[in-house]
């Protein structure tokens, strides 16, 4: 009985032994993407740099400790880094359950800023002031927006019948609207970008979105027919295209070819750190936010600037990989919106700097100074984790 | 720890997939198209930036951030040869404006940036400092411009009391400013530097490069708007001081020397005057002294001025007489005849239809080369010359240094005329035989005299012993060309027969003596071309050319004197050579080679003998005009200074012109611009001599 006892428990230890194996082996936590978290740290670390170079000099004149910014962007990620680990923790099935509160919670911000409320900086509306924080809603809103979408896509199971794509449209033209009259055309383009990635991963009709697309391109045509572009901000959008030309007076276009000339006098190899001159002499406007990539590309060069388009395509690659592995549609559609926003933002900053688009307000993803970006960021290094640890 | 409930709950999902996520992750596959080309075209386009034409933007980046500053270099000095400085260069200070301090501008990014001072408070604080009326000094400050200067060369204290007000958009520069210590010596040799320090005249102009230096460069970096410098200097060029230059000039003759042609310009009512001296062994000038002259330091003005011209090398003149010691040195040493064979000398001799007559009436006589010589007979030389043929006349005269660059290499310089003898006519050989229808100037009379006295030997002549860099040391020009023109033994007649020609009962040069010297040297005169229209004016030039100690030449003195009144080379030029030379001899502490016998009584005789003469040439002269040559006068000096030169040489060269123009036209052509160029180097005061080199330097180009 001893031995049979004491068998029968060795046996039953044995087998637990192995069952819980191979239960930890499917531990969320054993599942974590280290490559993607040490690819977006690295991308934190390298704008960190940038911003002390951009801003030393100008900081220095104005009898400023030099890393001012470096050390807000600091506190930034580690609140960051926290929201990471929050957004990871917390089974995305909740999260997805939740998905209305955050969206609420979104939004209320998002109308505040507008309120007197809001703070005014540069001539657009986009900040709350909380405590000495700047906080900026509509980042928050991104990921509101992306979790609320891909919640009802998924409850269609890849079957949206209309109602759930009018609900959808609804959710990302509030913001969108919201965005716009702060007014921040780019993030706004963010918005769309997103809901239109989200529809065609979601398994929305292909019928349905060559409609949308007809009418997305009626109401812009529309919009420009009943003013409600306004003249700067067209050639606003179009004075990248005469960047080159020295004469141009336009801000813009002034803005673009400062950009292009720091770009291009990095070189191959770059001036080297804290030697890039048309940036950390303030040629370059908005060098530690919008335009921190100039900084990169003048003083580390191509070789430099290459390297951080190349760690955003390791973002963009786990981001995917992430996207099919995944379980479920929801985890599939929260991981591509992720990667979707991504490559937008890389892309129409980047090419703001390089000129091949227009200077719109938007910040590159880990490197822009900016508190609520890069704690969104993480957030959504967090969410992709999530849906990669509990692929199974 | 875990129960199976556990497990399963982490067993369940694990092979659940719904269909929307297989959708999904079709559909991703779509959108990777998307992003493959938005990568491309990224990375296409930085690497058009970046790597293809990443030189452009490095470019306009540096331009628009740089900001350069000049630094002057220090200019070199000058000093004369034993290291008295003739043009040094004194800090002095430049006040300028930036007129954008003074209205409100925008920065790029569109900061107002608000005016950093009011213009006509600055104005009023800066008036007294710069002595300048506060008003126009506003008017200044509120010009369009990013640069304006309220003064240049201003004594640095005034810079310093500037510096000290600290006033907004007011900056000091310090200049080098030129400096003459002494004066108006050697002013038309050394030159003059403008206002930006570049050489602007004389050796200034000509050694510039050397002694500029280079300038230094400091680039600032230049945050947007220009404004402010944010971050200090980004790269030094420091100046690289000018080479100092160290002349041949003897301080001490050439005051001497400036002296005696500023006086002989007074004495004589002259239009000019000019006194070379020159060593002998090597061919550098101890003295270029040209009259009038001028003070560099208080010339107003860079426009020409003929007071700033060296005239011993930019004017051209017929040397009469002087010449002949040429010519027959030429014909000695072809050994057309002898030192000691006899000629037989009528006072007159016709030639190509011409008559060229001897100063004095005299029986035909025979006489010795050395009688010839000394009484500077026309018609002795003129048939020497005719036994020596154009060819080796032409010859020779090039070898002594005629219608070619002296070697001094200074600016404007004239090579002088002397037509090919391809080019001459019947009267040409008589003419140039006696010093007419050639022009040379002062330099390379002074030099072909030095050929003569180095025993047949010229050396390039030469004006800069060398220079001094940095070290400290004198680093020699180059070494003088030399070469053989006649050989010793013929240079020796010819020194012995120039001393008879001073020395001698009836030489010319009387006046010429130097107290313990024995001196060799030839007057001569001639008229002068006329200005604008062909034959000669009344106007003459008076030389006189010797060198001295006779035996042991070592110093060589040309003067010069244009239109003087009278105008007897013997009677005007040869006083200012004794003087000269004596000073020089003294000063180069040659010593005296006779007995301290007293000049004076001698002298004086001579200049009783010459005014005499002079009286009887006079005389001579209007016989000779009335019966010879109507409405022409003689040239050459008169029976007493220079028995020879004569009446009717000019006679002879209107001939030549009528004679030119019937035999040829281009023959013609050519002696125009023998007199042409003469007249424009001695003649008109407008002329400055930038224009007469060129002019000579043409038309001798156009001879052949």
């Amino acid at each position: 009985m001893d031995l049979g006892y004491g068998q029968d428990r060795e046996q039953r230890m044995m087998r637990d032994r192995v069952q819980t194996r191979w239960q930890s082996a499917y531990a969320p936590v054993r599942h974590l993407d280290p490559v993607l978290v040490l690819t977006a740290l690295a991308l934190t670390g390298i704008g960190l740099v940038a911003i002390y170079s951009a801003k030393h000099v100008a900081l220095s004149s104005q009898d400023l400790p030099t890393t001012l910014y470096v050390t807000r962007q600091l506190i930034a990620m580690i609140i960051g880094i926290v929201a990471m680990v929050v957004a990871a923790v917390v089974d995305y099935r909740h999260i997805r359950t939740y998905a209305p509160v955050l969206y609420a919670i979104g939004l209320v911000l998002l109308v505040l800023t507008l309120t007197p409320l809001g703070t005014e900086i540069n001539g657009s509306q986009r900040w709350l002031v909380l405590g000495g924080f700047q906080l900026q809603p509509s980042e928050l809103v991104k990921l509101a927006v992306l979790v609320s979408i891909a919640a009802i896509l998924h409850e269609s199971q890849g079957k949206p019948h209309i109602g759930f794509i009018t609900l959808s449209l609804a959710i990302t033209l509030v913001p969108t609207g919201l965005v716009f009259l702060q007014p921040d055309l780019g993030t706004s383009v963010v918005f769309i970008w997103l809901t239109a990635v989200l529809f065609l991963i979601g398994g929305v009709q292909v019928r349905y979105l060559v409609g949308l697309l007809a009418a997305g391109v009626g109401a812009i045509v529309a919009a420009f027919q009943a003013g409600l572009i306004e003249a700067y901000q067209l050639s606003r959008l179009t004075a990248f295209v005469n960047a080159g030309d020295a004469s141009a007076a336009q801000t813009a276009a002034f803005q673009t070819r400062q950009s292009l000339i720091a770009v291009g006098s990095g070189q191959f190899a770059g001036k080297g750190l804290l030697e890039g001159t048309q940036t950390s002499l303030s040629y370059v406007p908005e060098n530690h936010t919008d335009f921190v990539f100039t900084v990169i590309a003048e003083e580390l060069g191509f070789l430099g600037a290459s390297l951080v388009l190349g760690l955003f395509l390791i973002l963009v690659w786990r981001g995917l990989r992430i996207a099919i592995l995944s379980k479920d549609l929801f985890g599939t559609l929260v991981a591509s919106g992720v990667v979707a926003v991504l490559t937008l933002q890389v892309f129409v900053n980047v090419g703001m700097t390089v000129g091949i688009m227009p200077v719109t307000g938007l910040p590159l993803p880990f490197i822009s100074y900016g508190g609520t970006s890069l704690i969104v960021w993480f957030a959504m290094v967090g969410l992709l984790l999530n849906v990669h640890m509990r692929r199974f | 720890m875990t129960g199976p409930a556990r497990s399963r709950r982490f067993a369940a999902p694990r092979v659940r997939t719904t269909s929307g996520a297989a959708l999904g992750v079709r559909r991703i596959r779509w959108t990777l198209a998307l992003f493959a080309v938005i990568v491309l075209a990224t990375v296409g386009k930085l690497v058009e930036i970046q790597v293809l034409n990443a030189d452009a933007y490095a470019e306009s980046g540096i331009r628009q951030r740089a900001r350069t500053v000049d630094l002057p270099a220090t200019r070199g000095r000058v000093y004369d040869r034993d290291g008295d400085v003739l043009a040094t260069s004194v800090q002095s200070a430049a006040i300028y404006a930036d007129p954008r301090a003074f209205r409100p501008t925008e920065t790029p990014d569109g900061t107002e940036v608000p005016a950093a001072a009011d213009p006509a408070r600055v104005a009023a604080e800066l008036a007294p400092v710069l002595d300048a009326d506060p008003a126009k000094l506003e008017q200044h400050l509120d010009d369009e411009s990013h640069f304006v200067y309220l003064g240049r060369q201003l004594d640095h204290e005034v810079g310093e009391r500037v510096r000290e007000l600290e006033l907004p958009g007011i900056g000091v520069i310090a200049e080098p400013e030129r400096v003459y210590p002494a004066g108006e010596l050697a002013a038309q040799i050394v030159g003059f530097t403008g206002i930006d320090g570049e050489g602007l005249q004389g050796l200034e102009a000509r050694y510039d490069p050397v002694l500029a230096g280079s300038p230094g460069m400091l680039v600032f970096e230049r945050a947007p708007g220009g404004l402010d410098i944010a971050s200090g200097v980004r790269e030094l060029v420091p100046p690289e001081a000018g080479t100092d230059l160290v002349l041949s000039i003897d301080r001490e003759i050439q005051y001497v020397a400036e002296q005696a042609a500023a006086s002989a310009l007074e004495e004589f009512d002259a239009a000019g005057a000019t006194v070379v001296v020159q060593e002998v062994a090597t061919g550098e000038m101890l003295a270029m002294a040209s009259a009038p002259g001028f003070d560099p330091n208080l010339r107003d003005g860079d426009e020409g001025n003929a007071k700033w011209r060296n005239r011993a090398v930019t004017d051209v003149f017929e040397p009469g007489s002087t010449q002949k010691a040429l010519t027959v040195a030429a014909a000695l040493e072809e050994q057309t005849v002898e030192s000691t064979s006899t000629l037989e000398v009528p006072d007159n001799l016709e030639v190509s239809g011409k008559r060229f007559t001897d100063a004095v009436r005299h029986d035909t006589e025979t006489w010795t080369v050395a009688e010839i010589m000394e009484r500077s007979s026309n018609v002795g030389t003129i048939k020497m010359a005719q036994e020596l043929g154009d060819a080796r006349l032409e010859e020779y005269l090039r070898d002594f240094g005629y219608g070619r660059p002296s070697g001094l290499g200074f600016p404007g310089e004239a090579d002088g005329l002397l037509m090919p003898h391809e080019s001459w006519w019947g009267t040409s050989l008589p003419t140039i035989a006696i010093g007419h229808g050639v022009g040379v100037t002062l330099a390379q009379l002074t030099t072909s005299y030095a050929t003569l006295a180095n025993d047949g030997r010229v050396v390039t002549p030469s004006l800069v012993r060398g220079t001094v860099g940095e070290d400290g040391r004198l680093t020699p020009a180059n070494a003088p060309d030399e070469r053989q023109v006649v050989s010793p033994e013929t240079a020796r007649e010819i020194q012995a027969m120039l001393e008879r020609a001073v020395s001698g009962e009836d030489g010319t040069g009387a006046l010429a003596q130097v107290e313990g010297y024995r001196v060799a040297g030839k007057t001569g005169t001639a008229r002068k071309p006329a200005e604008g229209e062909r034959g000669y004016s009344n106007e003459y030039v008076a030389t006189f050319t010797g060198f001295a100690p006779a035996d042991d030449p070592r110093l060589v003195v040309g003067v010069m004197v244009d239109e003087p009144t009278p105008y007897f080379g013997g009677l005007v030029a040869a006083p200012v050579f004794s003087e000269v030379m004596e000073a020089a001899l003294r000063a180069r502490r040659i010593p005296a080679d006779t007995s301290g016998q007293d000049l004076t009584v001698a002298m004086d005789t001579a200049r009783q003998r010459v005014v005499e003469e002079l009286a009887t040439a006079a005389v001579l002269a209007e016989l000779g005009l009335e019966h010879e040559a109507p409405g022409s006068l003689p040239v050459g000096s008169p029976a007493g200074g220079d028995g020879a030169s004569v009446i009717d040489v000019d006679e002879a060269d209107d001939a030549d012109e009528v004679d030119g123009a019937d035999e040829a036209d281009e023959a013609d052509g050519a002696e125009d611009p023998a007199g042409g160029p003469a007249e424009a180097g001695t003649g008109s005061e407008a002329t400055d001599a930038e224009a007469s080199g060129q002019a000579a330097d043409e038309q001798g180009a156009d001879d052949p």
